[in-house]
């Protein structure tokens, strides 16, 4: 992984009030995103994934507050500089131009009033590329690369295309002015199988052919496993292990990544290896002491119990928050 | 070509609409019992002792009816004039056709009802927007109040307590002037003086249809945005680091925007009806005068003719108002 | 049953607009059925006390015959009361039946029922009840009730015809078609309850548009000036010249100020059983 940093993440904490007191979404994440690079972020709903996805363009729901820590983006030119620190209109230059998100659920994600094409171009305009038949080119080319029918989408209504189509408009368009960051939000649930593969497919050429690093939120290890260079867990709020895609999918050293990869049905693995995970997540209002994952877990023991793992270095790229890594193995790949 | 159809579709409901309330209305003037047209036989009879047949020709060249056809052919005879723009004589002045009279009446009402809903329209849009986007906070909340609190005050009601506090409380506005529509001795002409003295004694009926509708119109659009605001697409035009101006017109503006736009083809209606009162109180003289006037006389020639027209003003301007909803929401036109 | 009452009494209690609304219309209740017997009306002119303003005696201050305007109010409260509230139920009546078989029957019924709806919205009432007060002669007020009542059904019909269609769709009553329950469960044990806010919000509704028109008809003049009521006071203290001297205004704000009240006591508690029975609203609140 020699490719400069694109976003480095130190210490990320978000938190939200609710009636019964502060939920704590995300808590103390550090990680760094390099240039080209996909990492996919895996956990179960509640995990803080979605408000990690969220925060990193400043976009979580109101009541939430980012407490501590910084998003360091490193532009293609010129200095380095907070995303948390910045101003209302930078940030509005920031959003799309720098780092641009495609949404769960994208079927309401276009304004229905207007036409696909104007919806492109009033991006570009907001951005000061007043070129509308430069924007109309670039558009239509994207258009054709998530393999749609460019002229026809451009003219049309978001209430005329379909839902797979209107997933790949919006990843068409956010790719329109060339972003460094494209953050993914479930970019395939509630799509049939085969729109859910084309999509894939077209995230993986489009990864070829521009150069742009992609943060993709999912609880779909499929669609990691496919995309992702690199894996990471998160549970209760908490980045429990990064690791490379093939460590991630057969080293787990956490026992959530195991777990929640032995929930997957492969082609290779017997049906009674297909194992899911027992209990719930925890409340994220008064979580357990210790480690937080140590009520659902079978390794866990007595210092589970009393303290927080640290991060631990497994290799070079492999980090885990484990006090038992050691003992965790696959029984799958062995 | 779906468009035209939709199109199609609206002006034949609209047309059928006014075809079904002429109908009503004739069957209801020419034989419900008690209808007008025995009584002014037999007050012909009584009051200017004319024969059965005298009062009966006389009743039957008012009404424009020929009493020794069947009824199924008097009927068709009615709608045939009606076409024509024959809605028969006024009793009250005599010899004059009752279209005459109306249409000198409903340009009033027209130009007031009609600025009082724009206006009211307007500023209800824009107040109602200010409180979505500022919800809970302060100024929502006393414009929301506000709003509330003179959308539930009748308007005939409000026309009261604004004359009785400005003209004979404090005595600000010299109501006894501003009655009626045009001072006495001014001609409608192309002048300043003119649209002075129009606008001296319309801006208080026009401010009473403001005021009673408006509080509405807010309510409306603050739900309205304030749903909006939760849209996906909100949030995702924040993410695209639209302006915020744009944001706010293109996206929030014109989504919120179009229930109300449907609630603009109710409340013509009712703000039509609303001029029977308020034209009554300000003694303007606009159809909703001339109505009242005409019910008191008995002049049921001009009131046919006022409920037909009042119809078809409503019936039309509904039709507008869905055409226009069709060219501002692109999902009706394809249905 | 009770459950639901006390739970509901809760509800309002919690949000200020209902409950100024609640106490409001209790008060007026009280004071229009009860406040007669209790306070007893001076028919008789007393031509020295005319036009007096509001004193310890007087509270609103006394008419163009010298009677007193708060008693007036007191007596004037019964009729309009009962004129709004039978409008109402005939409109809430025909409202069910023709919205339910609307939705339930579908086709053609459908079709003809809402086109006489979309007929009936577009006359504006008042013009049709001015028209057919002007023709039948009503020698009692409250027969304007059954009038009002047929010509505001269609906008609740058409609310109740959309509710039950979308009401339908929704997964516990799909299930409960599925286990096999009856129509007659499905309608009254999952689909009415839900119905019941917009149901009793509707009545309320219409009968604050009932209110407005028998009053506008009265003042106008259009129905017989008999007894005691709001629209009489305020169509005498009108026609009195009321608004343009000084020294009646008590008389004439005295049943607006009563109108008004009332009108808003009942608007705002329509607002709250909204907010009751919608709790998409309430969490929101």
């Amino acid at each position: 992984m020699t490719a400069p940093i694109t976003l480095s993440i130190k210490n990320l904490t978000v938190t939200y009030k609710a009636a019964r007191g502060l939920v704590r979404a995300v808590r103390d994440v550090s990680f760094d995103l390099h240039r080209g690079e996909c990492i996919a972020l895996i956990g179960e709903s509640g995990s803080g994934k979605t408000t990690l996805g969220l925060s990193l363009v400043r976009l979580h729901v109101r009541a939430a507050n980012i407490a501590a820590g910084s998003l360091i983006y490193h532009p293609k030119q010129g200095e380095p500089y907070d995303v948390l620190k910045l101003s209302h209109e930078h940030l509005r230059r920031f959003r799309w131009k720098e780092c641009a998100m495609v949404f769960q659920g994208a079927q309401n994600a276009m304004n229905p009033l207007l036409t696909i094409g104007t919806q492109f171009l009033d991006t570009a305009s907001d951005h000061d590329w007043h070129n509308p038949r430069e924007v109309a080119q670039r558009g239509m080319e994207l258009l054709r690369l998530v393999q749609l029918d460019p002229k026809r989408v451009w003219e049309s209504y978001p209430h005329q295309l379909s839902g797979g189509m209107r997933q790949r408009v919006l990843i068409a368009l956010g790719l329109l002015l060339q972003p460094q960051i494209l953050i993914l939000d479930e970019p395939t649930t509630a799509l049939d199988i085969l729109t859910q593969r084309a999509i894939i497919d077209v995230l993986r050429d489009l990864r070829k052919q521009l150069d742009f690093s992609m943060i993709l939120v999912s609880h779909d290890l499929s669609l990691a496993a496919e995309l992702a260079d690199r894996v990471a867990t998160m549970y209760a709020g908490k980045l429990v292990e990064m690791a490379k895609v093939d460590d991630a999918f057969y080293r787990a050293r956490h026992p959530y990544t195991l777990g929640l990869v032995k929930s997957v049905p492969t082609i290779s693995a017997k049906i009674e290896d297909l194992r899911s995970i027992g209990g719930s997540p925890p409340d994220l209002i008064q979580l357990p002491p210790g480690c937080k994952f140590h009520p659902r877990c079978t390794f866990a023991t007595e210092r589970c119990r009393q303290t927080e793992p640290p991060v631990e270095v497994v290799d070079a790229l492999h980090e885990v928050m484990c006090h038992e890594w050691r003992n965790v193995i696959n029984p799958v790949t062995v | 070509m779906l468009i035209k159809s939709y199109v199609l579709r609206r002006i034949i409901k609209a047309v059928f609409t006014i075809f079904l309330i002429t109908s009503l209305v004739f069957f209801i003037v020419r034989l419900m019992p008690g209808n007008p047209v025995d009584i002014y036989i037999s007050q012909l009879m009584i009051e200017e002792s004319m024969s059965y047949t005298q009062a009966l020709d006389q009743a039957a060249a008012l009404f424009q009816l020929d009493f020794n056809k069947p009824v199924v052919l008097q009927y068709v005879e009615y709608l045939g004039n009606l076409l024509q723009g024959n809605l028969g004589q006024s009793f009250r002045s005599k010899g004059t056709p009752a279209a005459d009279i109306i249409f000198k009446y409903l340009p009033w009402t027209l130009f007031c009802v009609g600025s009082g809903l724009v206006f009211s329209f307007v500023i209800g849009l824009l107040l109602g927007m200010v409180a979505g986007f500022k919800r809970n906070s302060p100024l929502d909340i006393g414009i929301s109040s506000l709003a509330a609190l003179i959308g539930a005050i009748p308007n005939y009601l409000i026309a009261i307590m604004f004359i009785v506090v400005m003209g004979s409380v404090l005595n600000i506005l010299p109501f006894a002037k501003i009655r009626g529509s045009l001072s006495p001795g001014v001609q409608p002409e192309f002048s300043l003086n003119f649209v002075q003295d129009v606008l001296f004694h319309a801006w208080v009926p026009i401010l009473i249809y403001v005021l009673s509708t408006v509080g509405n119109w807010v309510l409306l659009m603050k739900s309205s945005t304030t749903s909006t605001l939760e849209e996906d697409f909100v949030t995702v035009a924040r993410a695209r680091g639209l302006k915020e101006r744009r944001i706010l017109t293109q996206y929030v503006g014109r989504n919120a925007m179009l229930p109300l736009i449907t609630q603009l083809a109710i409340s013509i209606g009712f703000v039509v009806a609303g001029s029977f009162a308020i034209e009554t109180l300000f003694v303007y003289q606009g159809v909703g005068a001339l109505l009242l006037q005409s019910i008191q006389a008995r002049d049921y020639p001009v009131v046919q003719g006022i409920v037909l027209i009042i119809t078809v003003t409503v019936v039309t301007a509904n039709l507008l108002v869905d055409l226009l909803y069709s060219r501002l929401d692109p999902r009706i036109r394809v249905r | 049953m009770l459950h639901n009452l006390q739970n509901s009494l809760r509800t309002i209690s919690r949000n200020p607009v209902g409950l100024i609304g609640l106490i409001g219309l209790v008060f007026f209740i009280l004071m229009s059925f009860v406040g007669p017997y209790l306070i007893p009306f001076n028919d008789e002119p007393r031509m020295d006390r005319i036009y007096q303003s509001p004193s310890w005696q007087h509270i609103m201050g006394t008419d163009h015959l010298g009677r007193d305007n708060a008693v007036q109010i007191v007596h004037g409260g019964r009729e309009v009361m009962i004129v709004a509230f039978t409008a109402g139920l005939i409109s809430l009546v025909i409202a069910t039946l023709v919205g339910g078989l609307s939705a339930f029957l579908g086709g053609r019924f459908d079709t003809v029922a809402m086109t006489l709806a979309d007929v009936v919205l577009t006359v504006p009432r008042i013009i049709v009840l001015t028209m057919i007060a002007g023709l039948i002669k009503f020698t009692n007020p409250l027969a304007l009730a059954p009038l009002i009542g047929m010509l505001t059904w269609p906008t609740l019909a058409r609310g109740i015809r959309a509710q039950i269609l979308s009401l339908r769709e929704r997964d516990y009553v799909e299930a409960s078609r599925v286990l096999g329950m009856s129509t007659a469960h499905i309608v009254f044990v999952e689909m009415l309850p839900n119905m019941m806010g917009y149901i009793l919000t509707g009545l309320i509704l219409a009968m604050t548009a009932a209110i407005y028109e028998q009053i506008v008809l009265i003042f106008l003049g259009l129905v017989p000036l008999s007894g005691t009521n709001w629209g009489l006071m305020l169509n005498f203290a009108y026609n009195r010249g009321a608004i343009f001297q000084k020294d009646s205004v008590y008389y004439i704000l005295a049943p607006t100020l009563a109108i008004v009240l009332f009108q808003l006591t009942m608007v705002s508690f329509a607002r709250a059983l909204e907010e009751i029975f919608n709790p998409r609203l309430r969490t929101q609140a």
